[in-house]
């Protein structure tokens, strides 16, 4: 169990790195944090456009519907995509002096959970503004938070390491997460969709942890413990084989970079 | 504690593969798959050496012997294909100076981002940091942004923060060019300090002159392989006269 104690040896370097990643993004950005809460405002009123007005959904409170939906899927797709650079992306100092390499990839996952922390007060906002409220199911939101957390970084170790050898992951994991768009259910109920392909989403874990958002925030329930328990197995394996291919894949990445 | 070995190579090989056309996309690969012609250059070939606490020892060695791969093997940067290194105790490496400056922030910042690199806590930056400016001696620059400085002044802000991170064993490739004569003496100073509080220092250098006045043990790599080792003025003088 070493590895705890060097990242928390280095502890001063992942602050520095978190910090780094979160100014970093809109530096030299006129409108600067303020983008945080934009980007996923203005997708918000693309869908609430669309989906109501064209396309003639009849969910209730729709833009809360999304919203819920669409800032957790935010955290997970910034995420990812940039894990693919996590490594690559500070081949200057990885080359140069040691430091525990997973450090990286644990920067992005946590920068970006800051700011979905941010992010979190638009949907309680909207809960507000709408009338829906807030409810004690509320405290269930730091649950799925880890659980998210775990997934997201299981995920975030193997793609930072093997893009260092296989630079084209990039290019697929965009194409990955367009289609992952649609077949996680953001801007659509998950039970609407028609029994045949109802295992899409059965085995996305993305779509279990945006059902649990949901059902805190939106539906106002419980959520389904037994998925979540689920889901969090699946990303502590993630973790664990994610940290060993890592282990494995970061003796070459001074040589390979 | 004294016949404690701090660092312990065992028997290590190091190969690199040389490539003429690297091809890192699937695209390439399949276009010029033909094409990939590699090499594998043994840089080290069964090296073992074993250093114990409080020597300074000095590697010396033709351009191409292995020297700085031997010690970039210490630092964990890269990995050997076999054998076995262990270091015992923090390790600071002068390999690479200003490793993660970052141009647009300021000295002070700077010192904060590259000691955490090394492993300091906010706590011991903040320790640290008045004896780091002092030693630079850039207190009139230190809030200005990294990218205005010369070279100069920027090889000493990065000196003095891998410095004094207060390392138990020091790896040092070829720095002491850093800035003009009086930086270099105030360096040397510096080693010659650390050398009395009994760090294990591990130099890589052309310089002789250097090695004979700090080193305690004299390490001369020939083509991969240690071809002699003991006391500084035999090694040198053998290395000299066959170099010549």
């Amino acid at each position: 169990m070493t590895i705890f104690k060097k990242i928390y040896d280095y502890r001063e370097l992942l602050k520095n790195n978190v910090k780094k990643e979160i100014r970093g993004r809109y530096k030299q950005s006129l409108l600067g944090v303020i983008w945080t809460f934009l980007n996923p405002l203005l997708q918000l009123a693309v869908y609430a456009f669309i989906f109501p007005l064209i396309l003639k959904t009849t969910q209730p409170y729709y833009v809360i519907f999304v919203c819920v939906g669409l800032i957790p899927w935010t955290f997970f797709t910034a995420t990812i995509s940039q894990s693919t650079w996590a490594v690559i992306g500070n081949a200057n100092i990885v080359k140069k002096v040691y430091f525990p390499r997973e450090i990286l990839p644990i920067s992005i996952v946590t920068s970006n959970m800051v700011n979905f922390l941010i992010s979190t007060i638009i949907i309680i906002v909207f809960c507000l503004v709408y009338g829906l409220g807030i409810t004690k199911y509320i405290i269930f939101y730091p649950i799925v938070l880890v659980i998210q957390y775990l997934l997201q970084l299981g995920f975030s170790l193997i793609l930072s390491a093997i893009t260092v050898y296989f630079r084209d992951l990039e290019h697929f994991v965009q194409i990955a997460l367009m289609l992952l768009f649609y077949a996680t259910p953001i801007v659509y109920a998950g039970d609407t969709i028609p029994e045949a392909f109802s295992f899409i989403i059965n085995y996305n874990p993305m779509a279990h942890i945006i059902n649990a958002y949901r059902d805190i925030f939106y539906n106002q329930t419980r959520p389904d413990f037994h998925s979540l328990a689920i889901v969090l197995g699946i990303s502590l394996v993630l973790v664990i084989v994610g940290y060993f291919i890592f282990k494995k894949l970061q003796k070459g990445f001074a040589e390979e970079l | 504690m004294q016949n404690e070995y701090v660092i312990d190579v065992d028997n290590v090989y190091k190969s690199f593969n040389i490539y003429y056309d690297k091809t890192n996309t699937v695209k390439e690969r399949l276009l010029f798959w033909k094409n990939s012609r590699k090499e594998k250059r043994e840089i080290l070939k069964g090296v073992t050496l074993k250093i114990k606490k409080g020597e300074v020892v000095g590697l010396i060695g033709v351009n191409g012997s292995g020297k700085s791969t031997l010690l970039k093997l210490m630092t964990q940067i890269i990995y050997p294909n076999s054998g076995k290194i262990t270091t015992k105790g923090k390790l600071t490496s002068l390999l690479e100076l200003g490793a993660g400056f970052h141009p647009d922030f300021s000295g002070r910042e700077n010192i904060y981002f590259n000691a955490s690199i090394f492993g300091l806590t906010r706590k011991q930056i903040d320790e640290r940091l008045n004896t780091i400016i002092e030693f630079s001696e850039l207190q009139d620059f230190i809030d200005n942004p990294v990218r205005t400085y010369s070279s100069g002044m920027y090889m000493r802000l990065a000196f003095s923060v891998a410095i004094n991170v207060d390392a138990e064993i020091l790896l040092v490739d070829e720095i002491l060019s850093v800035g003009d004569e009086h930086f270099q003496e105030k360096c040397f100073k510096k080693i010659e300090e650390l050398k009395q509080e009994g760090k294990t220092i591990v130099f890589v250098t052309h310089g002789l002159s250097s090695v004979k006045r700090f080193c305690t043990r004299a390490v001369w790599l020939h083509q991969g392989q240690i071809k002699r080792d003991g006391d500084v003025a035999e090694v040198i003088k053998e290395y000299v006269d066959e170099t010549k």
